[in-house]
């Protein structure tokens, strides 16, 4: 087979033609399938699950949000996912199914990331699968200019082209996520944290992904910066058709950038649905309790009291619920049995809570109750690439 | 709710100022460029008073709270700490230090990590002079002041051994265990996890309303200034653009920076909050002249790029720093805050 990632020819033109990207014809619905995964740190007697029995599917072009706390499992689900986590993490159950296209839109074998050897993962890695992370300053090479990574990652990918190609491609992309072409010939620390997380976004674009995980990308910065750069991923998701994976902690950015969001507690999905569905109608306690940690804008002050607790140590886990011991509506139940995520009558989302399944005892809060309005912030991927 | 009969200004600064002197990287030393960090700021801490302190990264806010701990020396202005005027050049002393007490961002890096906790207490209570006999219970009084309970558990452990939260109040319960009477909180829970935010906020309003402490509460998050405060203050570029009594600032917010601010915060209920752009990073200002938010603002009249806006009194102790309303009266800054308490607040605080 001839390495897919060394015939594109039409990829200047498929960037001044913006739209044309959005429409491959796809093999599967789904660009990342989920089954079953687990993650565990350390092996024998010390051994700690970290991401318990996740199963997922990504759409194409659609944002899936990951939520959670620190020590949810949220980042070691993505690394491990991806195949970036090191040891001590192990992978220990489930399959990660990848459906990529080449460049002409035709579908590509579905590849088993967790299966693969290090020659599939580097065919898939970067040009289909890409990632920004966190800290864009220790992402970034100190003693490199900037120009220099892009440089050797489309030398590497794209030995076809010449150097002046290469720099034309790396100016195209730093104008793309809004930055002059000059800083190209700057040094990381010459940058504010703002236009180094935007290099990072250029960089995780160069090679026109599919799919592109950003892990907290805008964690470390301000909330005006942090608002320019969710903007400009929104046009860019818009303009090239990506998927994206967002992990964040926070729920309310997640809910504008969204189409689906997951919460994670203790390692495991304990609430799926969509993003304004679970902003207006949450229905596991965990969730109601990280939105109600964020101060409102708008109306009348009031205390809040967030969640209270720390999360369960992931290496002695209690019987039944992990979330039972800071949960305000836990049940006799809750202490026995554990929950499993199922999928709710509603249609669309699921929960794992002993108050949310059919025929509980319990009559359910009033607060996990919502009926959500019909009505979305902004146009579903959908509508956004028609 | 026990409020202070009448404010008592615990500490004030009048026209601080601080001014960095930097060199143009590759240029030779006689290019000099001054960085206006913070410039003529005026400021009232009151007793059981949290005043918060907003602005974006390199707004100068924690330069701000560095001069007011004297970690900083300004370049000109004053500070009174109860009365007693205090020299920009004096030497900071453990008197002060006693007073005043800072709490930084993140709990990891400003708590030693080869140490347990007890010594982390222990070692201010041995410098302000306690007598020896009393530390182990004083530096448990620390702890549970900061409901870190049972004290015993957490003495002895070591600042890994704790989460984000427990550590940003065991440095919290460091800078009480002086018995300050102004507490100086510089981000103190952007590093934290979202579920324990809210807790460390409750914390800092509790210090204030049952121990009467006066706060500074520097952070980029405006929702959680208005959550906290009974004053807000934002700063850009070093200077104050708009301060207020209340919640008024976050409700009405009269400076386009303000303005700015509160349509970055995301918020899902808003759906036109997403169409909000900002228009450029940040810059300094090296001689300004006018206006320093008029390259970023969408208002910007003649006259903001040739003249510094005044003060502007735009309501009752809210006070805006912008040309746009030039036809309010001129408004003057250094009163100390009258009476005013969350007013249709039905709080059980």
């Amino acid at each position: 087979m001839t390495d897919p990632l060394h015939v594109r020819d039409e990829r200047e033109a498929r960037d001044s033609a913006a739209t044309n990207t959005v429409d491959r014809p796809t093999s599967s619905e789904f660009v990342l399938e989920v089954r079953d995964f687990s993650v565990d740190y350390g092996v024998g007697s010390s051994m700690v699950r970290a991401v318990s029995d996740v199963s997922l599917n990504l759409r194409r072009s659609s944002v899936l949000g990951v939520a959670g706390e620190s020590g949810s499992g949220k980042s070691t689900l993505v690394y491990a996912m991806t195949r970036l986590l090191r040891a001590p993490g192990v992978i220990s159950a489930g399959n990660v199914m990848l459906n990529v296209t080449d460049d002409h839109g035709n579908a590509l074998a579905p590849v088993d990331l967790v299966r693969a050897n290090e020659k599939e993962l580097r065919a898939v890695r970067w040009s289909h699968v890409s990632i920004v992370l966190q800290s864009a300053l220790s992402a970034l090479n100190p003693v490199l200019r900037i120009g220099k990574e892009f440089d050797e990652v489309l030398k590497t990918h794209r030995p076809e082209m010449n150097k002046t190609q290469r720099r034309e491609r790396a100016e195209t992309l730093l104008t793309m996520v809004g930055l002059d072409a000059t800083r190209l010939d700057r040094y990381p620390h010459e940058l504010s944290g703002g236009q180094r997380q935007r290099i990072m976004i250029a960089l995780a674009l160069a090679l026109d992904p599919e799919l592109v995980i950003m892990d907290e990308p805008t964690t470390a910065l301000d909330v005006v910066t942090q608002r320019e750069i969710i903007n400009q991923l929104y046009e860019l998701r818009t303009r090239f058709g990506f998927a994206m994976i967002f992990i964040t902690h926070d729920l309310s950015l997640l809910v504008e950038l969204a189409d689906e969001i997951v919460v994670m507690y203790a390692g495991q999905i304990v609430e799926r649905a969509s993003a304004l569905e679970l902003y207006e109608a949450p229905r596991h306690p965990y969730t109601l309790g990280l939105l109600n940690s964020f101060p409102p804008l708008h109306g009348a002050r009031r205390e809040l009291t967030g969640i209270p607790g720390s999360p369960p140590d992931l290496a002695d886990l209690p019987a039944g619920c992990n979330f039972a011991s800071r949960c305000p509506y836990v049940m006799e139940r809750c202490h026995q049995e554990e929950p499993r995520l199922t999928a709710l009558e509603e249609g669309g989302r699921s929960v794992s809570c002993w108050l949310q399944v059919s025929g509980a005892s319990a009559s359910v809060p009033v607060e996990l109750a919502r009926t959500p309005r019909v009505k979305r912030a902004h146009p579903t991927s959908e509508e956004a690439v028609s | 709710m026990s409020a202070p009969e009448s404010p008592t200004v615990q500490l004030s600064a009048r026209h601080l100022t601080r001014h960095f002197v930097t060199r143009t990287p590759g240029k030779l030393r006689n290019d000099k460029r001054v960085v206006r960090a913070v410039d003529d700021v005026s400021l009232d801490l009151v007793k059981g008073h949290v005043t918060a302190v907003v602005g974006e990264s390199g707004s100068g806010k924690s330069v701000l709270a560095r001069m007011l701990a004297r970690i900083v020396k300004p370049t000109s202005g004053e500070l009174i700490l109860e009365g007693t005027t205090i020299p920009s050049r004096a030497k900071r002393t453990l008197d002060y230090a006693a007073k005043v007490q800072l709490v930084l961002q993140d709990p990891y890096a400003s708590t030693n990590p080869v140490h347990r906790v007890r010594h982390s207490l222990e070692r201010p209570l041995a410098i302000h002079g306690a007598a020896r006999g009393n530390i182990d219970a004083l530096a448990k009084a620390a702890l549970t002041r900061v409901s870190l309970e049972p004290p015993e558990r957490f003495l002895d452990r070591y600042p890994h051994e704790l989460s984000g939260g427990q550590l940003q109040r065991v440095s919290i319960a460091r800078a009480l265990c002086v018995q300050p009477n102004v507490l100086l909180a510089d981000e103190p829970i952007s590093m934290l996890d979202v579920s324990v935010r809210l807790g460390i906020l409750n914390l800092l309003r509790g210090l204030c309303d049952d121990e009467h402490l006066a706060v500074l509460y520097i952070t980029h998050d405006i929702a959680s200034a208005r959550y906290l405060a009974d004053e807000i203050v934002v700063m850009y570029a070093g200077q104050i653009v708009e301060r207020s009594h209340g919640t008024a600032l976050v409700d009405e917010p009269t400076h386009p920076y303000t303005q700015l601010l509160i349509a970055s915060v995301p918020d899902p209920s808003d759906p036109t909050s997403a169409a909000t752009r900002g228009e450029s990073p940040p810059i300094f200002e090296v001689a300004p002249v006018g206006c320093r938010f008029a390259p970023r603002c969408p208002h910007a009249m003649e006259i903001c790029r040739t003249t510094d806006p005044p003060n502007f009194q735009v309501g009752d102790g809210h006070v805006s720093h912008c040309w746009l309303h030039a036809d309010k009266p001129e408004a003057v800054v250094e009163v100390a805050l009258p009476e005013r308490r969350r007013e249709g607040d039905t709080t059980k605080r």
